[in-house]
């Protein structure tokens, strides 16, 4: 999206705009998501080497 | 079943259904109606989008999964929490912005009226007989182990369903999903901790754990890459990824859970809720069927798990070798049951060479166990062709059956019942979106709001009375579920490819995107018809078509108008 686009496709009073209620940004958030998941496949790599 | 089971599943059931009305009382306008007049917090999207999801079948199904293959299916899960932040990046702002009510609304402003009659179509098609196996395939299960006829239970639950969705709309779909899913989870965790508490004196849930572990149930990960392998490392990440993505951004019954929220950040953190928690829940349900897998290491499990087939074995021209089978297997299970006996008791005493021998004879008496099935299934086809050779959906209800308490086997069965409430209603509300929206609204402009709602209601019943029309007709023809189930993955990844076109790639146009859309198709038929490729694949095969293809076609073409541009 550019400061080209019409009014409904830019960022507005729907939101788009507004931080997340934790972290601060949405790039932080995102990044949490990506990282929980890295850390459970590595528990899952540690509970399959532990039993094979 | 006592009368306190019969009495707690159907008034649980029944105060689901007068929530659900409840909720959606105060429903008026389309807005309302089609999504929820965008007013639901984070919480009730995040619920409403995993219960959704998450079908009579995933609670049926996944535990039975765990007791016959383990933790593998985890993987399928991976590329999910990925693909929400695609889509929170890409997909919930354009849609909240453009205020639509399908996704398939958005094609038409971004492409041509084509684009979007081709993918409301495909959906309408798809997700049409998919709620009539949404309502079968528990309908099947729920038959067999109690003895229904399964055409009044798949008229049961449609009829269920389509009492509140129809009169509630989206309001009503939203709210029930927030109560029931919080039940049903409790309910999980609730029985998970019975069946734990089920495993003999002096056997506790880390030495289930480890007898699970040395039968190769705790086989959570594989990072061999081999796209004919459907559960591996790689083929969560790259092909779930690609197929969490089609799902949630371009299937109506998910984009219409989350285009309730509030706003953009509502929405955004509802489905980043989803991809926080779903692979735990996943590990978690996979994990029940582990502890009932362990818990019959003790107790005498049956041969065959699905009653009705061990009986017609039983009853048929090969009784008497079915009969030996049962005693060999029996005599197995003691053998197995004794080790398992040893293993734990070697475990207590860290006696590392007494663990090694016990577990080497559960191992034996477990190979044994594999075998007699094995020949067991051969039976079973020997005896009527068509039969269900896989019992994997009646482990974990007929466990609940057998050996839960009163009461709360009712529980239990409204929860799957519940279950599979959620995901039909969603697909329903997401079919009577399509067909007002997409169809009918083009066909008749400018007619009032209060119209429009009573046309939706109409669409809702009509689309119910199609999925059970459609649940009875897969009662006879088995096979076809399999069959649509392909058909559906077959779809996916090209819908998927013109959606992320449209994102992605702003030089890109309607006719190129049409035309790499069909090439695409083609080359995903070929791949399923030609090659032994994972269905996962084709999603990431068939959307990379249409954008390459797409984006040849459109090399030198000038950028589009802004209206157009995202």
């Amino acid at each position: 999206m550019s400061a080209g686009d019409p009014p409904e496709l830019r960022a507005s009073a729907d939101g788009s705009d507004e931080p997340p209620p934790i972290l601060g940004s949405w790039r932080r958030l995102y990044t949490l998501v990506i990282a929980v998941l890295v850390v459970i496949i590595l528990l899952l790599a540690l509970l399959t080497r532990a039993y094979a | 079943m006592t009368p306190l089971d019969w009495a707690v599943w159907f008034g649980t059931l029944g105060a689901f259904v007068a929530y659900g009305i409840w909720r959606g009382r105060a429903t008026r306008d389309l807005t309302g109606y089609l999504v929820a007049g965008r007013s639901m917090p984070w919480p009730a999207v995040a619920l409403s989008v995993m219960a959704t999801q998450a079908s009579a079948i995933t609670f049926l199904s996944t535990p039975g999964q765990g007791f016959a293959d383990g933790l593998r299916f985890v993987q399928f899960y991976f590329g999910l929490p990925l693909a929400m932040v695609v889509l929170c990046v890409t997909a919930i702002p354009i849609y909240h912005r453009l205020k639509v009510f399908t996704a398939y609304e958005y094609l038409e402003r971004r492409f041509d009226a084509k684009t979007r009659t081709l993918a409301s179509s495909l959906f309408l098609l798809q997700r049409g007989l998919a709620a009539g196996l949404t309502i079968y395939a528990p309908a099947l299960i729920l038959s067999v182990l109690l003895g229904w006829d399964v055409r009044w239970v798949c008229v049961l639950l449609g009829g269920l369903v389509a009492v509140a969705t129809a009169w509630g709309g989206s309001r009503a779909v939203t709210h029930s999903h927030f109560l029931q899913f919080s039940i049903i989870m409790a309910t999980m965790v609730l029985a998970f901790a019975l069946v734990v508490r089920s495993l003999p004196p002096g056997v506790g849930w880390l030495d289930a754990t480890a007898l699970a572990g040395r039968l190769g149930k705790l086989n959570a990960l594989n990072v061999a890459f081999d796209p004919d392998d459907r559960y591996n490392l790689w083929s969560g990440l790259i092909g779930g990824f690609f197929l969490q993505l089609s799902y949630f951004g371009t299937d109506q019954s998910q984009v219409g859970r989350y285009l309730c929220g509030q706003s953009v950040a509502q929405s955004r953190l509802g489905l980043l809720f989803n991809g926080l928690f779903k692979i735990p829940m996943q590990f978690g349900i996979l994990f029940l069927g582990i502890m009932v897998f362990a818990f019959y290491l003790f107790a005498p499990a049956p041969l065959f798990h699905n009653p009705v087939e061990a009986r017609r074995v039983a009853a048929g021209p090969h009784g008497v070798e079915w009969q030996a089978l049962e005693a060999r297997h029996a005599g197995a299970a003691e053998m197995r049951a004794e080790a398992a006996r040893d293993y734990v008791a070697a475990r207590r005493d860290a006696d590392e060479r007494a663990i090694e021998a016990a577990g080497r004879t559960l191992e034996s008496a477990q190979r044994e166990i594999g075998e007699v099935r094995v020949q067991a299934t051969e039976l079973i086809r020997a005896t009527d062709p068509g039969a269900q050779t896989s019992d994997t959906n009646y482990i974990f209800l007929g466990y609940v059956l057998r050996y839960l308490p009163v009461g709360i086997v009712g529980l239990v069965l409204a929860c799957i019942f519940a279950a599979s409430m959620n995901s039909t209603s969603s697909e329903l509300n997401a079919l009577a979106s399509t067909t007002v929206v997409d169809v009918y609204k083009r066909l008749h402009r400018g007619d009032t709001d209060r119209h429009e709602v009573k046309v939706s209601r109409f669409a809702t019943l009509g689309w119910t009375a199609f999925a059970v029309a459609f649940a009875e007709y897969a009662s006879r023809l088995g096979s076809l579920i399999e069959a649509v189930n392909i058909l559906g993955s077959l779809f996916y990844g090209t819908i998927l490819g013109i959606f992320l076109t449209a994102f992605l790639l702003p030089r890109v146009g309607g006719t190129p995107v049409f035309v790499g859309a069909l090439v695409a198709q083609v080359t995903v038929l070929a791949c399923f018809r030609l090659t032994g490729i994972s269905f996962l694949w084709y999603n990431l095969i068939g959307c990379a078509v249409v954008m390459v293809v797409g984006r040849v076609l459109s090399v030198g073409r000038a950028r589009p108008a802004a209206a157009t541009r995202t």
